[in-house]
């Protein structure tokens, strides 16, 4: 039975890709992210419960938002309008 | 002209000593002004229209000198005294947030003698030391500061000058890094009579100690420019690129923080130390945009600068 039960397990892994964890994605892409247009940061947030990737831009401008992607890494990406960061 | 108004024109020229016509003008030292308004009964205010005679103090009728007594009417208009004080410009006081104050206390204006303008985070302490926290920007004015250079209190924006205002010496700072990552934008000075600092913040008292924000935690900071300010942590592990004077820095690890009500910060904010509801501090206030505020978290400025908050 035991060993019934871990099979089943691993044929259900098999066909789920695994999810790296968001902190992890973010380490992966965010050298690249933070060099693209209208980028001013990368974070990690939280939607329903779960933690997203969240892209800090400059400002809502069509030509930004097009080259970002919607998901990496099968982690939901949230593009949160943060304006310029200033040493206040 | 209405009935009313006649009669206040009669009072102007007999109680403030305006010219008028075929009447003698004379003052009553106690009247400040005349107006039209309702007539309050016991601090209630009726429908009945008054003529309202504002005085310095209001005085029993029978204290009062027979020829300053007010008439219970004019011309048929009853008449309402109302004590409005003495009426004066209003000179602006800058709030305590940006004055000389010793002891100096967090959410107070700081500066190295050559910046504007920015807060004073917290007390810390190494070996038995004690020393001034808030930002390598704001103490030493982005790496171009030397040991031993003055820092004023307040900041020279709001009048600190190097011959009466020095608190104390600019110590240590970690340095902003160009080309690689940062973590902190941390400076400490060092007073030159401990009796010159406290460890209380402005309006949140003292700190219990260091911990780690969560996401959505309840925070609140006290600083120079914007005073007291309620927020939510949005972010704890960013990644952003912040301007400065000499050029564009990139943090890593940073926490971002939306204000409640409007702005949580603005320029001059800087330094301070961002405080959650339990009275531990979970940041050191260094940037923001028209809509984030950044702070580095507190643990990393203990560990970089080597010092435990007190």
């Amino acid at each position: 039975m035991g060993g019934l039960a871990l099979g089943g397990f691993i044929a259900w892994r098999r066909h789920e890709r695994p999810v790296a964890s968001a902190a992890e994605v973010k380490r992966r892409h965010e050298s690249r992210l933070m060099k693209m247009r209208g980028v001013v940061g990368v974070g990690i947030g939280q939607k329903d419960g779960k933690e997203i990737i969240r892209i800090y831009v400059e400002k809502e401008s069509p030509r930004i938002l097009a080259d970002l992607p919607q998901a990496l890494d099968s982690v939901p990406v949230e593009i949160v309008v943060a304006g310029t960061f200033k040493a206040l | 002209m209405t009935s009313t108004e006649d009669a206040k024109a009669i009072c102007e020229c007999q109680l403030l000593g305006l010219e008028r016509e075929g009447m003698e003008a004379t003052s009553n030292p106690n009247v400040v002004g005349v107006g039209i308004g309702r007539k309050t009964v016991r601090g209630v205010a009726t429908k009945d229209v008054a003529l309202k005679v504002y005085v310095k103090q209001k005085i029993h009728p029978l204290l009062v000198r027979d020829e300053q007594v007010i008439p219970d009417e004019i011309e048929g208009v009853p008449t309402d005294v109302e004590e409005a004080g003495e009426f004066s410009i209003w000179r602006p006081i800058p709030p305590i947030y940006q004055r000389k104050v010793r002891p100096a206390m967090g959410g107070i204006s700081i500066g190295h003698y050559a910046i504007t303008a920015g807060t004073l985070a917290c007390l810390v302490r190494d070996a038995g030391e004690t020393f001034i926290l808030s930002n390598n920007h704001v103490l030493a004015n982005e790496n171009r500061g030397a040991e031993g250079d003055p820092i004023l209190q307040p900041g020279r924006f709001d009048g600190g000058k190097t011959d009466r205002d020095v608190i104390g010496r600019l110590d240590t700072f970690v340095a902003v890094d160009p080309a690689g990552t940062n973590l902190v934008d941390g400076a400490l000075a060092k007073p030159f009579d401990e009796r010159d600092v406290t460890p209380d913040i402005i309006g949140i008292g003292r700190l219990r100690g260091t911990k780690e924000a969560v996401l959505d935690e309840k925070v609140m900071k006290s600083g120079r420019t914007t005073r007291k300010t309620e927020g939510t942590v949005m972010d704890v592990s960013a990644t952003l690129r912040v301007g400065y004077q000499t050029g564009s820095y990139v943090f890593t690890d940073q926490m971002i923080i939306k204000g409640e009500r409007g702005a949580f910060s603005a320029g001059g904010d800087s330094g301070s130390t961002i405080v959650a509801y339990d009275g531990n501090a979970v940041g050191l206030l260094f940037a923001g945009s028209p809509f984030f505020t950044i702070a580095n978290k507190m643990s990393h400025v203990e560990k970089a600068l080597d010092v435990q908050i007190v």
